[in-house]
């Protein structure tokens, strides 16, 4: 017997057909007449291959991975939405999804309606509903909406009614996807507020977001998804860092070699090798047809996507016909430990200056060091951080 | 269904492009969803309110929309009524063993328009709502369900009309009446049978959808609804058999003559009746609850 909030899935195998009979009868229907002529049958489409996970009360889990890894998958699994096609799942106690429910919507309804059909949708009593339906109209922030009707809502509105009833559901096991891709940003601090209250009560969560900040900094244990298999599980940290450094070797690095101005050659160095704290050189070779007033900006990123930080301020200089070494130092170095991306983009020196060199991945390097003390578990959204920096130039 | 019935594909065939050599799970690990009547029922039970709001859900975005609201609910089977009492009463005659012709066509129309257009909403309950489907766990019978309680909402105003038509065509309704709950009991088992097997059929064959409206109207023409159920079976026999293959018999026959005549049912066509019924209700309700596990899959 589980507890409430355990889950407990075991070798988890899902599989879809491959679509190439448009109707599922004519496809079962083919499949019966390719067997019996023992031909070989279109086959199937593995979503999910041997996956585990087990979670105790009070766990909180990240699904990472790229689209279409089997993440949604295994959360439609979890709800009860989709069986697997093999293995075993147990989920203790009450669940409650967090997810996009603006199909159980009816537009000709008005919003107070629609908060007791949506609440009734996703399980909870109607007079839990209504006892609490002050609380989801604020947390939705529908005050002063809440008799029109739906259609008249925007997007954003329908989406926040939605959440607003998942957000008090109060289950043992909450499984949230993508909740922050909806609303404006008030409304994703506050579902994450919401998530962080919930956790704190000794919910389960299982967390799929492609916002790896907002898995850091919600779950404790991590779970990379790839291509339907498991790909590495543990503390979010350690499945975070593997994430980023693969996605990294996709996403090779090639500076582009075709513009007026190219990166020849990019290099990070150190004195005394690359710690935390330390001081950090980062040697760039610029080429240049002419000579250009150019103003040079440089970015560190975790991942190959936005950088974290941003070398403050810009340098503006001559690029000089034939090439220029210049060097951006910076100390100390305040990120942890763990691999990271120099980025460069180079304008022409005017107000919107034209483009010279793309905003782009130049070099990576690994950098040693203890991990930075966390800061007290919360939500944070990762935002560029601003450092100050000497240059100097040669030619 | 999706996971039992092609086992042997995976195991003996060749996989598709991308997956192919990849083995498939060992076959002692294969899904089968364990769950017993009464567990399912019990569940049912607790998803009542869902089901409830998911028919005020429909009944009220039905009557915001339409200008005639609950006027619509009347309108058709008093429009059949008066169809059919023009055809049956100026063309041809038909044997009503003396009831007025609209009361006797109304009783049966009654019983008719619950199963049809129980059977017309229910059975595209789940393709319609697939996308909720998608999201959302609950028990998927809650969906045709609700559309049975809006089918029934609908037949509960169109009884109404019965309160003025009554004195209008100068004929007392006899005291008998007290054998309709046991004559609905039997419509109600029939219907529900025949929406949850239609409407989880629908999900995997679409094409069904078109089915429907051909059955219905086919059906109003074996079922007695303009005439009299002593017309096509004559004998104790026949009517024994008729109301076997079809329980809308003994329920419009049974009404009409607890309602108009003052009699009993017949009950042996209606025992009859009953078990066909019941034996549907509890086969539809447990293929629903069989297929269900794949609706995600293929919806």
């Amino acid at each position: 017997m589980l507890r409430d909030g355990e889950i407990h899935a075991e070798q988890i195998w899902k599989r879809f057909r491959v679509d190439s009979r448009p109707s599922y009868f004519q496809d079962q229907l083919g499949r019966l007449v390719d067997t019996l002529r023992r031909r070989s049958s279109p086959g199937w489409r593995w979503a999910l291959r041997d996956v585990n996970l087990r979670a105790e009360p009070g766990d909180s889990i990240g699904l990472i991975g790229a689209n279409g890894a089997g993440k949604s998958t295994l959360l439609k699994i979890l709800t009860r939405v989709m069986y697997p096609t093999a293995g075993g799942v147990r989920v203790a106690g009450r669940t409650g999804a967090m997810i996009e429910v603006r199909t159980g919507i009816s537009p000709q309804l008005s919003g107070r309606e629609n908060i007791y059909v949506t609440a009734s949708l996703m399980g909870l009593r109607r007079k839990d509903a209504a006892r609490r339906f002050d609380e989801i109209v604020e947390f939705a922030g529908l005050e002063h909406s809440v008799d029109r009707l739906v259609k008249f809502y925007s997007v954003g509105m329908q989406m926040r009614l939605g959440f607003g009833v998942a957000a008090f559901l109060e289950p043992d096991v909450l499984l949230v996807d993508e909740v922050l891709a909806v609303g404006d940003a008030s409304f994703q601090h506050r579902c994450l507020e919401r998530m962080r209250y919930v956790l704190n009560q000794g919910t389960t969560l299982v967390f799929v977001s492609h916002d790896l900040a907002a898995v850091e900094a919600t779950c404790v244990n991590g779970m990379w998804l790839d291509g339907g298999t498991v790909r590495s599980v543990g503390p979010v940290r350690e499945v975070l860092a593997e994430y980023r450094g693969a996605v990294e070797v996709d996403a090779e690095i090639r500076p582009r070699q075709d513009r007026p101005v190219n990166v020849v050659h990019a290099e990070v160095n150190a004195p005394d090798g690359l710690h935390t704290g330390g001081p950090l050189n980062i040697d760039l070779r610029f080429q240049s047809e002419v000579s250009r007033r150019a103003s040079i900006h440089v970015g560190i990123s975790e991942g190959t996507a936005t950088p974290i930080l941003l070398v403050e301020p810009g340098r503006e200089m001559m690029l000089e016909p034939g090439e220029t070494d210049v060097r951006c130092s910076i100390d100390p170095l305040p990120l942890p430990r763990g691999r990271y991306y120099v980025w460069v983009g180079a304008y022409r020196y005017t107000t919107h200056g034209e483009e010279l060199v793309a905003w782009q991945p130049v070099t990576s390097f690994d950098l040693y060091g203890p991990e930075l003390s966390t800061a007290p578990r919360g939500i944070v959204r990762l935002a560029p951080v601003h450092v100050a920096s000497s240059w100097e130039s040669s030619s | 269904m999706s996971t039992e019935a092609t086992e042997l594909d995976v195991r003996g065939t060749v996989l598709a492009e991308g997956t192919r050599d990849l083995p498939g799970p060992p076959p002692e690990i294969w899904f089968r969803r364990r769950h017993t009547l009464l567990g399912a029922l019990r569940e049912l039970r607790s998803y009542d309110e869902l089901m409830l709001s998911l028919a005020e859900r429909d009944l009220r975005t039905r009557y915001k929309q339409a200008g005639l609201g609950v006027a619509w609910a009347v309108l058709t089977p008093l429009l059949l009524m008066l169809a059919f009492t023009f055809v049956f009463t100026k063309f041809t005659r038909v044997d009503t063993h003396g009831a007025p012709y609209p009361l006797f066509s109304y009783l049966g129309l009654l019983p008719w328009t619950f199963f049809a257009s129980s059977l017309s909403l229910g059975s595209t309950a789940l393709t319609n709502n697939v996308s909720l489907l998608n999201k959302v766990y609950c028990p998927r019978e809650v969906f045709p369900l609700s559309q049975i309680i809006i089918a029934a909402f609908d037949a509960v105003i169109a009884t109404l009309v019965l309160i003025p038509l009554f004195p209008l065509l100068g004929y007392a309704p006899k005291l008998e009446v007290y054998y309709v709950p046991l004559l609905l009991l039997v419509l109600l088992a029939f219907v529900i049978g025949v929406t949850l097997a239609a409407s989880i059929t629908l999900i995997y064959m679409r094409d069904l959808r078109f089915a429907v409206p051909l059955i219905l109207q086919f059906g109003i023409f074996v079922t007695p609804v303009a005439y009299n159920a002593d017309v096509v079976a004559n004998t104790p026999a026949k009517m024994m058999i008729y109301s076997t293959l079809n329980p809308l018999v003994p329920v419009i026959d049974g009404l009409r003559r607890c309602i108009l005549y003052g009699e009993p049912p017949q009950w042996w066509p209606l025992f009859g009746g009953a078990c066909t019924a019941t034996f549907l209700m509890v086969a539809g309700f447990m293929i629903f609850k069989r297929l269900e596990t794949g609706i995600a899959d293929v919806a």
